[in-house]
Order: C-alpha cells, then structure tokens, then sequence
C-alpha cells in the first residue's frame, strides 16, 4: 500500500528537460550578450566607476592642564598617500614623485610596502610635506594617477613646557603591534598613545576616524559623492584635563634645567600630580607627528635616558629621609623614649667597623627629636639595633614602600623593601649582619624607593597618614554627552594604626629642619610659609651623592607635598633643599588655591 | 551528482574567498570560513537524511508537514525580528531559518499525496491539495517578508504536477491569471497575452464553454486589475510594491542590479583573475557574498567560469531528472523532481536576477552563495536524492 508505481511518461520527462534547457540558453544568451558583445561597455563603466573611500582623519583630544591651559593641541599636516592598483606599473609616477619629494625611487617602494593595506586601498609614503611640495605634486596631478594627499591632524604644543615623559608621544602602530589592537578599529600607520598620558588615555583621547566616498574617473580625479553612500563625519578625541599646574610645571622644569633629577609636587589630600619633571627630558615637538629614525635612536642612545621617567621608573636609595620610618617605628612601638639620648662622636663603631655620621665631628647628645632635625646618623644607628629588622620593614611598608602607587603612568617601578626573609635569601642566612640594618636604616642598601613613591610618603606624613594615589588624569569633556567626566580616585585608604602624637612628633620634628637654626634643611626655608621637609644625601657608587629633599606645606586646607631629587647633587640640604624653598616660593606667590576641584567642589 | 556538487561548492569557495580577501579577520570568522564549517555541518547532515527510512518520510510526511509550518509561524511569536523580518529563530549563537527547510517538507508532503494509491491525476480536483499544501507556507513566508523563498514554494508544485501526470491544460488553467494580472499593467503585453490565451484555449479541444468562460475571466481580471491597482490608495500600493521589491536598495531604484551587471558584464571572456574584481573588492555591491556571489564569479572568472558554473548546474538538474525517471517507486521520483526544481529554480532566478533579467527578489545561489540554513537545506536534499535513489527500500 505504500508504494505505488512510478508511471511517468518519457514525454514528460522531455518535457522537463525542454524547460530547463530553454531556461538555460536564455541565461547564457543574456551572459554571452553582457560578456562578449558589450564587454568593452561595461569594462570602461567599471573601470570609470570606481568609488574611494577617502578617509578624514580625527584630531586627538586636546589635553589642558588643570586650569584649561592648552598642553597638547592639534595642527594639520599633508600626507602623501598612493593607491597601488591604480599606479599598477607605471614607473613615470615613481619618478615623477621621486622627483618632487626628493626621495629615492627604491625608498618610495619601500614605504609603500611597509605600509601596504591591500592593493586598493591608500598606501603612505610622505609626510608632512610641505606647501610648495604640495603644489608642485598638484601641478602634475594629471601624471600621476593614484596619487592621493591627506590632511591629518599632529600634535603641536603650545605651551613652554615639555612635560616629556608626562606627556609620552604617538607612534606608528607596526604591524605587530596591529594583530592585538586590530579589534579597535587602527590600520598601519595610524598614530598611537605610546608611553604617558598619550598612552595611559588612549581610548579617551583618539578620535574615531570618518569617511566619505567619492566617485572618481580613470584619471584617478573626484567626479563627485557617490549617491547611495552617504559619508561618516570624522569624531574628535576627547578633551583631556591634566592635573599639572602648567605654570608650576613651567617653573620646576626650569629649576632643573642642565640637571640630572626630578621634582615632584602632589596634593596630598586627594593625590593629584602638580607638576612632575624628570630631567634630562627633550622636546615633545620632536614627536608631534611621526618620529624621525635618527631623532629616535639618538634619544634612544643616550646615556642619559631622556626617554625614562625617573619619578615613576627610577629606583633610588632614598638616604636620611628615610630616617621617619625608623622614628615612626620607636615611637609606635615604644622601642625607646624620644627623651633617651645618644651622644654622636661622629661615628658609631660595630664590632670592627666604623659607621660614620655626616658631621665628622660628632652632634653631641642628641634624642629622637634632634636626631631628626639635624640627621644625625649614630642616633639611628643605636635605635636600629633595637628593633627588629621585619618591625622596620613593616612600617616601611605601611607607606606602600616596595609597592607600585598605581599611578595612571605605564611601566611603574616597584621599589624594594628589604626584610628578614630577603636579606636570608639574598646573602644566606648567615650572610648579613647588624651592618646591613645600620645602612637600612639611613636609607642605604638594598633599600630602594622611586621619586613618586617619596612624594607620596611625604603627603601622608602631612595628613597623618592619609595615602592618596598619586594621579595626572583630572577629568575629561566626553563629547557623547556633553559633560565632564572626573575620573575615580581611590579614597579612605590610610595608615591608622599610628597615633596622632606621632605623626604629630614627626611634623613638629620635619618643621625644624627647614626652620630651626641647626636644621639639615634651613636652605628650604620660606618667609612667610611654613615649609616642613627632610633631607637626604644618598650614597651611591656612580660618583656624588643624590641630593633629596622631601617636603610639604599646608595652606588654605591645601596640603602639598613635593620630593625633589637631583643626581649627584651633593647633599640634600645644599642642592634639592634651595629648589624646594625656589618652588615654594612659586607656589607662594602665584598658585590660585584651589579647593579640591576634582571632586567637585568649586574654588572661591 | 556528487562530483558536479563539489564542484559547484568549490567554485562558490574560490567566490567567497575573493570576496572576503579583504576583509581583516582570523580565518573562521571570516565568511569564507564559516562556509566552510556549514558545509562541514551539510556532509554530517546528508549522513543523517541518509539513514532515515523512506516508509518513515512517507508515513510521517503529514506530521512533519504541520511541524515545519508551526516553525515557519514561530518567529512571528518568539519575536526576533533582524531588520525588521521574522526570518529567523534564534538558539543561542544560532540563527536559522525553517523557511529554508519547510522547502523540503513541501516537496515531501505534495510527493505523499500524488503517490496515493487511488488518485486520479486527470481530475483538477486532486490538484487542490498540493496546490494548497505550498500555498499555505508561501503565505506564512510571504509575510516575512521572503519573496524568493515563498516563491519557491509555488513554483516547485508545478514539475511534481507534471511528472505526476497532470494535465498541462488544468496547469495552464491555474497559471493563466498570474499571468493576466501581471500583463495588465503595460496594454501590449496584455494584448499579446490576449492572442496566446485565444490561441491555446482554441487548440486545447475542451469543452467550448469552459474555454469561453475562461477566456472572459482572464480577459477580465486582466481590465479590473489597472482599475483596482488606482483605487488603492499609495500607502497600499507601496505595500504591495515593497513586497516586490524586498530585497531591492531603499536609497536607488535598481542599483545593485546595475552594478552587478556592471560587474558580470566587466568580466569579458577570461574574467579580472582573483581577488582583481573592482566592483567586488570596492564594495559596490552589499549582498556580493550571499545573493550576488554569481557577479563575482561573472567579474573574476568571466564568461567561461559563469558558463561552466551554469553548466555544472545544467548538468546536475539532467541527473537528477535521470534519477527521478529510473527510479519505479513513485513517491521516492517525485521528491527527487521536488528537490531538482527547488534547487534549479534557486539557480535559474539568482542568476536571472543578477543579470537583470528579473527583479531584484533574493534567493541565494545553491552551494555558492553564503548562508548557514541554505547550504544545508542543499545538503539535505542531496542527501536526500542518495538515499531514495538506492532504491533499497523495496
């Protein structure tokens, strides 16, 4: 019952096979007619009916400085571009352009290689020419098909500052690099944030780049828009708001001018970067569009790396200012009582060697308070051999010392604290002796800190222990919305399991160093301001000692800290001490106070 | 048949490559990747098809025909709708449409009934139930809005008639005012229509009044139509209009047509070579991966890779015919017929459309053109030829 007999007739089946044979021809007849009879039609409709996408490059966000003073801003520069497949095998275009841009055949080649997207799509081979170059290429367009120009935005910076390494630079985007950011939209040869704030808000900062589509003729000339493609406007970046005062900033980068250091100046309340300097730095119009290979690798090259960022990458021996901690450590711990005091001869002796104090010929008596004041060493050197070594590197590390401060800056150094448990592993358990703790003590040895590490230890022995991380970025004007967006900061962290009679001991202690008559730090004082601060001359086996100074000021419910550093300065309290006084002098005179404007809270 | 299918699946890879030669993505996102993994996907589905019984294709076919219309419903109610079509049913990263497997299921409901055993093909009445059997569903997916694929489902009804023993004039009786309303429009072409109607009705030797009565309807529907079409109102004509036109560029009237003709037309005898096609790689043509993937074919490997493809096709529709002719067990002819016009059809209306010789109506090219559902649903139906062509069954 289920099947039943296939009777189908061979007329039927021919039947079928006519219709589909008919259908056929007609479809190759239409084909035949379109290929063969009209080929030369539609191969000169195709061939003039070519559309390009042309790209509009999008102007980076601006970045400001914290008072809406332009630190970065934009300015156009024309790019070569050329269209491989149109130019196909056309040596005269090669010559015609080596000719004009004054660059070897072979190097035309080269770069348009490097920058290959696909063999209609715009290759780079000049930048930034200039006017007359531009006009003699437009002369000749007509011999030159495939021959595009391109306005694109660079950088420019208005302002006296170099900000450096504050700043980064852009970067070609290579093609390795272009496998992992592929997703987000960049194409070889676009410009990327490459170290700093460039780097750290890229994401803010770029634009999104438009299109527009034009239709253009064999010639390789715009005929006009395509009518069906409509074009996409180019987005600008979003504005950036640094919190570098561009002024002081300007004043502290001149302060170091010939040196070797860095100058650091914080809020410590809410852990905003007044200015950041590290000298030797450079030029960031070196890098407003496309680095020069030789201006590259000469910076590259040189000894003094001005390309490295000392205050977040360098790694110091802090030397005397590190002395706090051990006092902090006393005083908490009731390890000795502030009044018990040392008699300094100039040097303390263990076992068989002799530990020097800086002052050779000794302090005399000195308790915890003077110790502090005119640094002496022995003092430390006694109280050192009181205490436990992983007891001082645990108040080392309430500090965050030995920890990255998660400063919105790529490639932070860590620091090093060292404890029981490094010094066994590093020199054997018998390896180290008190010695090691007596250098530890006065900030030397393995003990190494950065520059923002210091600042911000300075802040938060001015707030009482308040630990605010250390940051550049302020807010930035998203253009989606039409409002500012202020980025979080991490708040409430603090030290408090220290007594407020201590910080307030350490304070007391840290203003007689600039402002009493035997401080280590008189050189910092300031009329009229009461500067705290701690000195430190930092041994080290490259020559002079580093010079540092640590401070702060509180003014108008404003507390700013600062740490300056200059290599081979000498000692702390000739060189980075006359700096410190210099830039609080600044901050004096003409630092608007400002209440905290990131979170909100508008000045008076 | 097996060897023209690879070749056609081939041909439409190497198109399919070109057309995402350009694109910047790792391999299987690309679309040529994914393609393949479908047609991986297809080879393990022609296993299952392969296995399957015929008595159980036959006894189920009511059932399974009900299942597919209640899936060919489902996107309207689990609603969503992409771009404004309920097309598809979405499972997780999947998204398929059942419209494309109810072709299918038609051909094997409209099989199971002309092989009944006590049916009378002559008699106009037993073409009722197939007629409606495809109707329904071209309805459903009418709505969709799918011009193509419910057109699909009217036109594959009519070569099963055929190879079923209907008569041609009863066919003839059915097509006659489709084709009345659509000459109606243009006076000579109505006119014309007109003189064939006369003439066939006059040489079919049936009974005069029927053929009168025939005559005046069309002749009828063809004055009502023009006067009808004034009387709606715009937004009703436009209604009706876009749903001719589905698929067609809202911004200009027939410009992909004439780009793809461009770019068929570019290709000359020998084609732009790979990867050289200036329409397809400067993106002239939106839908040149799935629906227009013949004009990258025509622009790259000229008139004589569009000839050979069309003649792979020309071939494979022989063979199947020849298939459907040997085989004795009639339900197991008739699909075999369902599936040789299905996938003939899909080629003959993509092709026609892509030269401008019908409108713009978006049915895919079988085993070239991109599409997870689709080249399954070939897949399937080959599958399906092998197996009831193995004859094994009895």
């Amino acid at each position: 019952m289920f099947y039943s007999q296939n009777n189908v007739t061979l007329e039927r089946r021919n039947l079928l096979i006519l219709i589909v044979l008919t259908l056929f021809v007609i479809l190759i007849a239409r084909l035949y007619q379109l290929q063969i009879v009209q080929y030369s039609r539609f191969a000169g409709i195709a061939e003039a009916n070519r559309i390009r996408v042309i790209s509009r490059e999008a102007p980076r966000g601006i970045i400001f400085d914290r008072n809406g003073n332009i630190i970065a801003d934009n300015k156009s520069q024309y790019n070569v571009n050329l269209i491989p497949f149109e130019v196909g095998q056309n040596e005269n275009v090669y010559n015609i352009l080596s000719e004009i841009l004054k660059i070897p055949e072979q190097e035309i080649r080269r770069r348009v290689r490097k920058n290959w997207r696909g063999q209609f799509l715009p290759a780079r081979i000049a930048e930034d020419i200039d006017f007359e170059t531009l006009t003699e290429l437009e002369e000749r367009r007509l011999e030159l098909p495939g021959v595009l120009f391109s306005l694109e935005p660079i950088r420019s910076f208005p302002a006296g500052a170099n900000l450096s390494q504050v700043l980064g630079y852009l970067r070609e985007v290579g093609k390795k690099d272009l496998r992992m950011i592929k997703d987000y939209g960049y194409r070889p040869g676009d410009l990327i944030g490459w170290e700093g704030v460039e780097h750290e808000y890229e994401s803010i900062l770029r634009g999104k780049r438009g299109y527009s589509f034009v239709q253009v003729n064999a010639f390789g000339q715009e005929v006009g828009e395509v009518r069906n493609k409509r074009s996409v406007e180019s987005k600008f970046g979003n504005d950036l708001y640094l919190t570098i005062d561009l002024g002081l900033q300007q004043y502290a980068e001149e302060l170091l001018n010939g040196k070797k250091g860095v100058i650091v100046a914080m809020d410590a309340l809410n852990g905003e970067i007044l200015s950041l300097v590290s000298k030797p730095d450079y030029s960031p119009n070196l890098f407003s569009g496309i680095v020069r290979s030789d201006v590259w690798n000469s910076l590259r090259n040189d000894p003094d790396k001005p390309l490295y960022n000392r205050v977040t990458q360098g790694t110091y021996s802090p030397g005397s200012t590190f002395k706090m901690v051990a006092a902090l450590a006393s005083l908490e711990e009731t390890i000795l009582d502030p009044k018990t005091s040392f008699r300094c001869r100039g040097s303390y002796k263990l076992g068989r060697r002799d530990f020097k104090c800086w002052k050779l010929g000794g302090h005399g008596r000195m308790n915890l308070y003077d110790a502090i004041v005119n640094s002496c060493n022995v003092y430390f050197f006694s109280l050192i051999r009181k205490i436990d070594i992983d007891i001082w590197a645990e108040y080392a590390r309430k500090f965050r010392f030995g920890e990255l401060t998660n400063i919105d800056m790529y490639g932070e150094s860590q620091g090093l604290v060292p404890d029981k448990a490094f010094m066994d592993e590093k020199y054997g358990i018998s390896g180290w002796t008190e010695g090691n703790k007596l250098n530890l003590v006065i900030g030397q040895g393995d003990l190494l800190v950065t520059p923002i590490q210091m600042v911000r230890f300075a802040g938060t022995l001015a707030t009482n222990g308040k630990l605010s991380t250390p940051h550049l970025g302020l807010k930035y004007f998203d253009r989606d919305n039409d409002r500012f967006h202020y980025f979080a900061q991490s708040t409430g962290d603090s030290i408090d399991d220290i007594s407020t009679s201590s910080w307030e001991f350490i304070q007391k202690a840290m203003y007689d160093v600039v402002n009493s008559r035997t401080g280590t730090g008189r050189a910092a004082k300031v009329r009229g301001l009461d500067v705290y601060g701690k000195t430190g001359t930092a041994q080290n086996p490259h020559g002079d000692p580093h010079s540092w100074f640590i401070g702060f000021v509180k003014k108008n419910e404003q507390v700013i800290a600062i740490a300056i550093l200059v290599e081979h300065g000498g000692s702390g309290g000739g060189e980075a001490a006359v700096i410190a006084s210099r830039l609080f002098r600044y901050y004096q005179k003409e630092l608007v106070p400002q209440h905290f404007t990131s979170r909100g809270i508008n000045r008076d | 048949m097996f060897i023209t299918v690879f070749l056609l699946c081939i041909s439409g890879l190497i198109a399919l490559y070109s057309a995402s030669l350009h694109v910047e993505a790792p391999f299987f996102k690309k679309v040529i990747g994914k393609q393949i993994l479908w047609m991986i996907v297809g080879l393990l589905a022609i296993l299952v098809v392969f296995f399957a019984q015929r008595k159980l294709l036959f006894n189920g076919a009511l059932i399974l025909y009900w299942i597919g219309i209640a899936l060919i419903i489902a996107p309207y109610f689990i609603g969503n709708s992409v771009a404004g079509a309920n097309r598809w049913i979405v499972l997780g990263p999947f998204h398929f449409q059942p419209s494309e497997f109810m072709k299918i299921i038609v051909i094997i409901g409209i099989a199971r009934y002309l092989s009944k055993n006590d049916l009378v093909i002559s008699d106009f009445k037993s073409l009722i139930i197939p007629l409606f059997l495809a109707l329904l569903p071209m309805a459903i997916v009418l709505k969709q809005p799918d011009l193509g694929t419910s057109m699909i489902y009217i036109i594959l009804v009519f070569p099963m008639l055929i190879w079923a023993g209907a008569r041609i004039y009863h066919l003839f009786i059915i097509i006659a005012p489709v084709i009345s309303i659509l000459t109606a429009f243009n006076f000579y072409s109505f006119f014309i229509w007109v003189l064939c109607l006369i003439v066939i009705l006059y040489f079919s030797k049936e009974k005069i009044w029927l053929a009168i009565v025939l005559f005046i309807f069309n002749l009828s529907l063809g004055f009502a139509t023009p006067v009808l079409w004034n009387r709606l109102k715009p937004y009703q004509q436009n209604r009706i209009l876009t749903l001719f036109n589905v698929e067609a560029d809202p911004q200009g009237s027939g410009y992909q047509v004439i780009q793809s003709q461009i770019a068929v037309g570019s290709g000359g005898l020998f084609g732009k070579g790979i990867g050289n096609g200036t329409q397809t790689h400067l993106k002239f043509l939106p839908e040149q991966h799935t629906d227009f993937i013949f004009s990258v074919v025509g622009e790259e490997y000229g008139f004589i890779g569009v000839g050979s493809v069309l003649l792979l096709f020309l071939i494979l529709t022989v063979i199947l015919i020849s298939v459907a002719f040997r085989l004795r067990d009639r339900f197991s002819s008739l699909v075999v017929i369902g599936v040789t016009s299905v996938l003939f059809f899909h080629a003959v209306i993509n092709v026609a459309m892509t030269i401008g010789l019908m409108p713009v109506t978006g049915l895919p090219l079988p085993f070239l053109s991109y599409g997870g559902s689709f080249i399954i649903t070939c897949f399937l139906m080959i599958g399906l030829v092998f197996n009831l062509s193995m004859d094994r069954h009895r």
